[in-house]
């Protein structure tokens, strides 16, 4: 599997978060894409269909399970991920659509790395090749 | 006045007034103006372990020593006519640290004048005032952090993130670097070298684990609000607290700062005790923390004897009770009360942040519906005690 088949949605309304994860996943080789807000990740993704959605748990208008459960509702075949300032337990809606702990991240992200991990493997069970 | 009482005979006044003060759970004693007993009830007696015969005519400070500073103003209360009213009086220490309120109030139908003495053990009620008054601070600090987290770790993972960026843009593996660098003529293995040479790598990893240290901070705090009941596990007691003294020897922390293996171990298991549901990982955790407390008291100097920690569990009443204990050189009174308040430590600043055992408190208190108290004998050490309640009702 190409890396640069891997397309990824980072949706935050921190444009540092955005800077600091999005640099390191684009070094990974990832196809980026950012969206500053939930209702401006809603209006993109059906067109840009990431392999994997990674939002913030607090976004501007909405909160990041909200935006989570509307973005499956048009773009099911992405793999979300939910990056989060404090601790929190998947609820039901998004265990419902096949979430788990291990899509949680809790901020600060110490090592980046296991962020990209997560990413491939969703990648590996969802991208044909 | 007990008077005109139609189903009490005047000729049972008498018995009914004594059985009335050996019932109340008070010290009750009554002196003249020179503090000599004339009457006393049974509480006295047990407290005093004197009986009422060879207490009278016996100096009251002599009978309860304990009480002798207020006792003696006894004079001056009968001649002012004034009550006196002490709501806390300390007596003891560690195990035996008792409280009392302590009342004295003239009486005017002798001539002379006599005192009535009213004495409470409030040890109880002053023990549940300090677990309020510490689950308050506990719930403000909790949530304070709770708001803070979402404001720190955005720029916290800024700092952390970044740094392994810049780690990663000035690796020779990525082929997007490799071109930059030759755009603008530099050798990126010689820029490497360089950076090697200066020390700049070091840096830069320091200011990784710098974060990490500040998101652990913040990461303890958020134990003030936080109930985990999502992950609970059944968890055999003394399996759970060998493990804990194996991490604890291997504890990077615990290796820097005190040499935990001087210490002598003795382990005094219940061999009756119930499996335990609990979140695994914190009570490890509180364990930890109270056995880091210990080992650093027990490194001070001067202790005079081979440093010891006791871990002992046992049932009492619905509970299980984990004892860990110490022969280091103890607290006094007033910072054994605060130990578990955050941000309180007497260590030096850099050693230790004063979250350790407010966490813990934390984690028994609000994740696990148990107890968490300390004892001290200053100059003999201190004692842990943590109760978790074995029927456990999961809210």
């Amino acid at each position: 599997m190409n890396v640069a088949d891997i397309s990824i949605l980072l949706v935050d309304d921190d444009e540092m978060i955005r800077e600091c994860i999005g640099a390191y996943l684009e070094d990974e080789g990832f196809s980026m894409h950012y969206a500053v807000s939930g209702e401006d990740a809603l209006d993109r993704i059906a067109t840009i269909r990431p392999t994997v959605c990674i939002s913030d748990m607090r976004l501007s208008g909405m909160s990041g399970e909200t935006f989570i459960s509307r973005a499956n509702a048009v773009c099911a075949e992405t793999g979300f991920l939910l990056h989060t300032g404090a601790d929190y337990n998947v609820s039901d809606e998004l265990r419902a659509i096949g979430m788990t702990a291990d899509d949680v991240f809790q901020k600060p992200i110490h090592e980046l790395s296991t962020l990209i991990k997560r990413i491939k493997k969703i990648a590996s069970a969802r991208v044909q090749f | 006045m007990l008077q005109k009482i139609a189903s009490v005979k005047p000729d049972n006044y008498k018995k009914a007034l004594f059985e009335i003060l050996d019932t109340l759970p008070f010290i009750i004693a009554r002196v003249d103006r020179e503090g000599r007993v004339n009457l006393v009830n049974r509480r006295f007696e047990q407290f005093s372990g004197m009986s009422a015969a060879d207490s009278d005519g016996r100096l009251i400070w002599e009978l309860i020593p304990q009480f002798a500073l207020k006792l003696r103003e006894v004079t001056g209360i009968i001649d002012r006519q004034e009550a006196l009213t002490d709501e806390r009086i300390q007596v003891g220490s560690g195990q035996n640290l008792h409280y009392y309120s302590l009342q004295i109030y003239p009486l005017n139908s002798d001539q002379n004048g006599m005192a009535v003495i009213r004495i409470d053990d409030i040890t109880k009620h002053v023990r549940i005032e300090e677990i309020m008054a510490q689950t308050e601070k506990m719930i403000m600090v909790g949530g304070l952090a709770a708001g803070m987290a979402h404001e720190i770790n955005n720029p916290l993972g800024a700092i952390m993130q970044h740094a392994q960026n810049i780690e990663r843009r000035i690796s020779q593996s990525i082929a997007a670097n490799v071109k930059a660098a030759d755009e603008v003529g530099v050798d990126l293995a010689k820029v490497r070298s360089y950076m090697e040479k200066r020390g700049i790598f070091e840096f830069i990893s320091h200011i990784r684990s710098a974060g990490v240290r500040a998101s652990s901070i913040i990461n303890n705090m958020l134990h003030f609000s936080r109930r985990s009941e999502a992950r609970l596990e059944t968890v055999d007691l003394s399996t759970m607290l060998d493990r804990v003294l194996e991490l604890a020897a291997s504890d990077y922390d615990m290796k820097k700062l005190y040499d935990f293996s001087s210490i002598e171990l003795v382990r005094e298991y219940a061999s009756q005790m119930p499996l335990m549901t609990m979140t695994l990982l914190e009570m490890e955790q509180v364990v930890i923390n109270i056995l880091k407390n210990s080992a650093q008291a027990l490194s001070q100097a001067g202790l005079g004897r081979e440093p010891r920690i006791t871990l002992r569990t046992k049932l009492e009443d619905d509970s299980a009770v984990i004892e860990i204990e110490d022969n280091g050189p103890g607290m006094i009174e007033t910072i054994r009360q605060r130990v578990f308040e955050p941000f309180f430590s007497t260590k030096d600043v850099g050693v230790g942040t004063g979250l350790g055992l407010s966490v813990a408190y934390a984690i028994v208190t609000n994740g696990h519906h148990g107890t968490i108290d300390v004892l001290s004998q200053p100059g003999e050490g201190c004692c842990f005690i943590i109760k978790l309640p074995i029927h456990r009702r999961l809210s």
